[in-house]
């Protein structure tokens, strides 16, 4: 069976999504990165290998994320799509007629807006994470609430309370305020939850014609708190996909069977990959005064590629594959 | 002796420095410029200049900083105002002041007020007074203005026809350059944003040389004469009185215009008092033409990463809409 491959290697998640050739989801796998985008990436290879089918063969392969570039090098993907594009074609793919995306990733968040079926402008938060998965894992840690059951106990609440969610800091003291003079939890939530929906709105979705349909995806749309608090601050319905938190890896796997289709051929390595040792070491140039600072991936003793620097001395230098560091 | 002058490769370094070097050559006055940016000119400048300061006057400072120790004298105008009935951002005007209050002691900095905002004619009062500092005779320095308005004049022919501020710095001075970058059938951007900071590869992490390697032709704002910028924003209620703004606003407007302007990337610094008013009405207004826009916003923390993904998603945008 021909199938394609997208993954998309985020802050928080690492994610992996093998389609058909109908562009159907086939199986998928969701894993935490913890800081380790390459151990998990190998993990997610071995956890679908074992599930696949023995008459499986992949013939193309896309990267996404904030991770694209390491996770295309090692897996050899056929295009390293931005995360932006791939959310887009995702979502325009499983509602067709879409037209606002809001996204909530780890640590990033984006509106997108499609008219026509094509994307027409999208905005991305800039100089702060306020609002944004690990910001709501933060706060549900703290109020010892496991993540998954954080949106439900929003919904319980009766009159939620008013929190500042301009900047996490201040929402989160804010927070603490309300704990002390004795509100109850779920109003805390889901006063948390519209914080973040008016600091979303306010910030990156300012000035952004909303028009339904809308598709929330990413992460946090797993919450259905948030979910809610957008229906009511945006008064229309607010979808959530069926693979909202794979949304990514799949636009990717869409794009990469687009892409081998039309090269005829792929250049994923394989399984494998899973198997071979991965290295990623860093260094400091110290060439100019820019000090850039160097990242190398090494496979098995060979440099893959590197990347980090401004001047392209080291990133066009891998072909004699001598290590650097 | 020769003295020496130390130009701070920074604010309004892209836009005047062929009329300076002419000036000062011309009296016979050594001119040094501080070198591209590089990470340690923006580390001193941040750890210098007063926290409230926009990345662009940060930098400033750190250039300035790299030239105590290396020239006799700073050049540092106050430049108040460019045009009659216009202003220039205050921090500008400050700057002198601001800087005054970092550089070693005794480092002698050139502070002549450039201040036309009654009439253009003032300017040549404001460079005898220039003049003045190393030379006594008027008539010299008058010949040295003359001289530089020439050049000046030569420089912005230069960049109307196409060419960025450091080819045009090249041409100017009969050097030959080649046009890299043009990609016949590519998409034409029309990158808008203030020239120190496009300009300076460091700061905009090479935009237009990342946008071109990408196949697309960038246009800029210093590619328009400057009356086509005034006239566009005329179509404004209220005449606006920021000639960079103006000029960011102009250029926005005639480009958002044009049929073979696939897209236009308008490039702020945070902070930036002037940028974020413009950047608004910028947005307001290119929503009736449907061209795609994407706001870029630099500052000292601005990792690579971000600015890529969404360079790479506005021309997955605009390659989209052109089908």
């Amino acid at each position: 069976m021909k199938v394609f491959i997208g993954i998309d290697v985020g802050s928080v998640s690492t994610n992996l999504v093998l389609i058909d050739n109908n562009n159907n989801v086939l199986d998928f796998v969701y894993l935490r990165t913890s800081g380790q985008p390459i151990k998990m990436l190998q993990e997610g290879f071995r956890e679908l290998s074992s599930r696949l089918p023995k008459d499986v063969q992949v013939y193309g392969a896309g990267t996404t994320g904030s991770g694209r570039q390491l996770a295309g090098v090692i897996t050899g993907a056929d295009i390293i799509k931005n995360e932006i594009t791939t959310h887009a074609v995702a979502a325009s793919f499983l509602v067709p007629g879409v037209q606002t995306i809001l996204e909530i990733g780890g640590q990033d968040s984006k509106i997108i807006i499609l008219r026509k079926g094509v994307v027409y402008d999208f905005a991305m938060n800039t100089v702060c994470a306020a609002g944004t998965g690990s910001f709501l894992d933060q706060q549900a840690y703290r109020l010892n609430i496991p993540i998954e059951e954080f949106g439900y106990m929003a919904l319980e609440a009766s009159n939620p309370v008013r929190i500042a969610g301009r900047c996490a800091v201040f929402a989160e003291s804010d927070m603490i305020h309300k704990q002390q003079l004795g509100y109850n939890t779920p109003d805390i939530v889901a006063g948390l939850c519209e914080a973040l929906v008016r600091n979303y709105l306010n910030n990156v979705g300012k000035g952004k014609q909303i028009l339904s349909p809308v598709v929330f995806q990413g992460g946090v749309a797993a919450n259905v708190g948030m979910k809610s608090a957008f229906e009511k601050f945006l008064q229309t319905e607010v979808a959530v996909p069926r693979y909202y938190n794979i949304m990514g890896a799949f636009g990717a796997a869409v794009l990469a069977r687009e892409e081998a289709l039309k090269n005829g051929k792929t250049k994923f390595k394989g399984f494998s990959v899973s198997e071979e040792e991965y290295r990623a070491s860093g260094f400091e140039c110290d060439g100019c005064a820019n000090c850039c600072e160097i990242v190398e991936i090494i496979r098995s003793g060979t440099v893959l590629a590197r990347w980090g620097d401004r001047c392209g001395k080291w990133s066009s230098s891998v072909t004699n594959s001598e290590r650097i560091s | 002796m020769h003295e020496t002058v130390g130009i701070p490769r920074a604010l309004l370094f892209y836009e005047y420095y062929p009329f300076w070097k002419t000036f000062f050559d011309y009296l016979g006055i050594k001119t040094i410029i501080s070198p591209n940016t590089n990470q340690k000119i923006l580390e001193e400048g941040v750890k210098n200049c007063v926290d409230e300061a926009c990345l662009p006057i940060k930098l400033a400072t750190g250039h300035v900083m790299y030239l105590a120790s290396r020239a006799d004298y700073i050049f540092v105008p106050r430049i108040v105002s460019l045009a009659p009935r216009e202003y220039i951002c205050p921090k500008f005007m400050g700057f002198p002041d601001m800087v005054r209050q970092c550089v070693p002691s005794g480092t002698r900095l050139i502070d002549t007020n450039i201040n036309l905002y009654r009439h253009r004619g003032e300017e040549y009062r404001c460079y005898q007074e220039l003049g003045k500092y190393f030379v006594k005779n008027p008539f010299k320095i008058r010949t040295a203005y003359q001289k530089s308005v020439k050049k000046q004049e030569d420089y912005c022919s230069l960049l109307k026809k196409g060419l960025f501020p450091e080819q045009a710095m090249k041409a100017v001075d009969r050097h030959n350059v080649k046009n890299k970058g043009y990609n016949p059938g590519g998409p034409v951007i029309a990158v808008i944003g203030h020239s120190y900071n496009l300009f300076d590869r460091h700061i905009s992490m090479d935009l237009i040389k990342v946008l071109q390697k990408k196949g697309v032709n960038v246009v800029t704002a210093e590619n328009l004469p400057e009356e086509t910028m005034r006239s566009e924003t005329s179509i404004l209620p209220k005449r606006l009185f920021w000639t960079l703004g103006q000029k960011m606003l102009g250029a926005a407007f005639h480009y958002m215009k044009q049929p073979e302007i696939s897209g236009i990337i308008y490039v702020v610094s945070f902070a930036c008092g002037p940028d974020s008013m413009v950047g608004e009405i910028i947005e307001r207004y290119i929503k009736y033409e449907n061209t795609p826009f994407l706001k870029l916003t630099l500052d000292e923390h601005t990792g690579e990463a971000g600015v890529i993904t969404r360079i790479e998603a506005f021309l997955d945008m605009v390659y989209w809409k052109a089908g």
